[in-house]
């Protein structure tokens, strides 16, 4: 199959390949927001442990981390619809792109809200009880107290989590979306460069993964910037050692994607 | 169209079926991962000249490009140069006799090592540095070290980090639709077309990974309580 190989192909599906760029960052910009928002959504429940919504949560968390990101794009792209007729709201002009993501919004959420829950437990329960002893309320306790410094421990995770959301990306073209696998596809068929087109899509993911790491960073140094070093995993290691591991794991990126 | 719970069921036996299909393609991922990335974190972590460098030049590469280019660059790579080959030699065979599941073990083992080898990195990283040194003072040579100290404390502080490593695997395998093995995934696709009812198709495939994702999650608590009982520290 396919044409011999010819170097000069790559460097000519790297540009066209790039004008897809702003599609793949618009999914990872739109599902990274919306699944910040899920996720919290999602977190508060369990962290003050309300009944009902606390097993809600849980179920949700487990079910999105339990399936593959690909068999949830089908299921909400073909189930969604049908359950909402159920409901007598027709979503059958919705655009493909608001599926998606929907899909990977709710996907990230699920590890989101396990982060925010781990970084919020980690903190001193001390450090909420001195805030209540000085009349804060709840939420300002919350607020002024235990967010800032569960940020600390969730900032460096949430990076990871959204670089393997750049890479999850990759999976919309299964929708039809034209990001960027799906116009190397197109591009390789059409022109039968497979080889070539593969190449310079993988340049491209590498090239955006490494400026994205780079920027990613920079922002942790920035909102981290009153923190010691090592001071949030030092005090994580205080409260109990195997907790510590659950953070690396989440910091090692343990999971291909 | 209406929605047909039976159908769920009807399409989990059907779903079944495919079940050996993904089981297969995360094992051999999982294990020749495993073995891959062994290698490549103990080049990393002794710092073995040149190939140190390498090494981290390929987890930096394999980590940084999804799973998919992965597949797709060896899928085309691979049947291209064997195709030149044979051609070239006369052999009189092309890449078609391959069968398309190897493509998916290769590609997959590519990516898990990666993966994995950053997991058992960070393993033996974790374990204390005079544990090595006592080892040494004992009279051990560097491979007794590394086998009888050095590994069981590093593999028992990764288990987390594999279960979850193990459940990425399994996920991932759904990508095997891409060079046309019928996994799990392909299947439910199947299932879902030719009788019009692609909700519950895949809601039986989603309940099946899930079933499967808290097995695994189960048994890596299981084994993780196992190790740690002789991890307690203290005195008595």
């Amino acid at each position: 199959m396919g044409l011999p190989f010819d170097i000069s192909y790559v460097f000519s599906f790297v540009p066209k390949l790039a004008s897809t760029l702003l599609l793949t960052l618009g999914i990872v910009a739109g599902s990274l927001l919306s699944g910040l928002l899920f996720g919290l959504i999602a977190a508060l429940p369990r962290l003050y442990r309300i009944p009902v919504l606390q097993q809600a949560s849980v179920a949700y968390a487990s079910f999105f981390r339990g399936t593959p990101i690909l068999i949830q794009l089908f299921l909400i792209y073909y189930g969604l619809p049908e359950l909402l007729k159920m409901a007598h709201i027709d979503v059958t002009r919705t655009p493909v792109l608001v599926f998606v993501i929907l899909t990977y919004g709710l996907h990230t959420g699920a590890f989101v809200s396990e982060t925010i829950r781990g970084a919020v437990m980690a903190v001193d329960r001390g450090q909420v009880e001195a805030a209540y002893a000085l009349g804060m309320t709840g939420p300002q306790a919350f607020l002024r107290i235990a967010a800032p410094q569960a940020l600390a421990i969730a900032v460096p995770v949430l990076a990871n989590q959204t670089l393997a959301l750049l890479k999850d990306t990759s999976l919309a073209f299964t929708l039809g979306v034209m990001e960027m696998s799906g116009k190397a596809q197109s591009l390789a068929r059409i022109t039968q460069h497979f080889l070539e087109a593969y190449l310079a899509l993988a340049l491209l993911y590498l090239a955006v993964a490494f400026i994205l790491e780079k920027l990613l960073l920079a922002a942790e140094r920035r909102l981290l910037r009153h923190e010691r070093p090592g001071e949030a995993a030092g005090r994580f290691r205080l409260r109990r050692g195997l907790t510590l591991r659950k953070l690396a794991s989440g910091l090692q990126g343990g999971t291909p994607s | 169209m209406k929605l047909d719970p039976s159908f769920i069921g009807e399409a989990l036996l059907k779903l079944l079926e495919a079940l050996p299909t993904t089981l297969a393609i995360t094992a051999v991922s999982v294990g020749c991962g495993f073995l891959a990335g062994t290698a490549i974190a103990l080049v990393r972590v002794y710092r073995v000249p040149v190939l140190h460098r390498l090494a981290a030049a390929w987890v930096t590469v394999i980590r940084g490009t999804p799973m998919l280019v992965h597949l797709l660059v060896i899928y085309a790579g691979l049947t291209l140069i064997v195709d030149t080959l044979t051609g070239r030699l006369g052999l009189g065979w092309n890449s078609a006799r391959i069968p398309m599941i190897g493509f998916a073990y290769l590609s997959f083992s590519v990516t898990a090592s990666a993966y994995c080898s950053e997991i058992i990195r960070s393993g033996l990283l974790a374990v204390d540095k005079g544990q090595r040194e006592a080892a040494q003072s004992l009279g051990m040579t560097a491979m007794q070290t590394l086998r009888r100290i050095i590994f069981p404390q590093a593999l028992a502080a990764s288990v987390p980090n594999l279960t979850n490593f193990v459940i990425g695997m399994l996920h991932g395998s759904t990508l095997a639709f891409v060079v046309s093995v019928v996994d799990i995934n392909a299947k439910a696709e199947i299932v879902a077309s030719t009788n019009w009812k692609f909700f519950e198709a895949y809601l039986a495939a989603a309940i099946l990974f899930w079933a499967m994702t808290i097995l695994l999650e189960r048994a890596g608590g299981a084994i993780e309580r196992r190790i740690n009982r002789y991890h307690k520290g203290g005195v008595a």
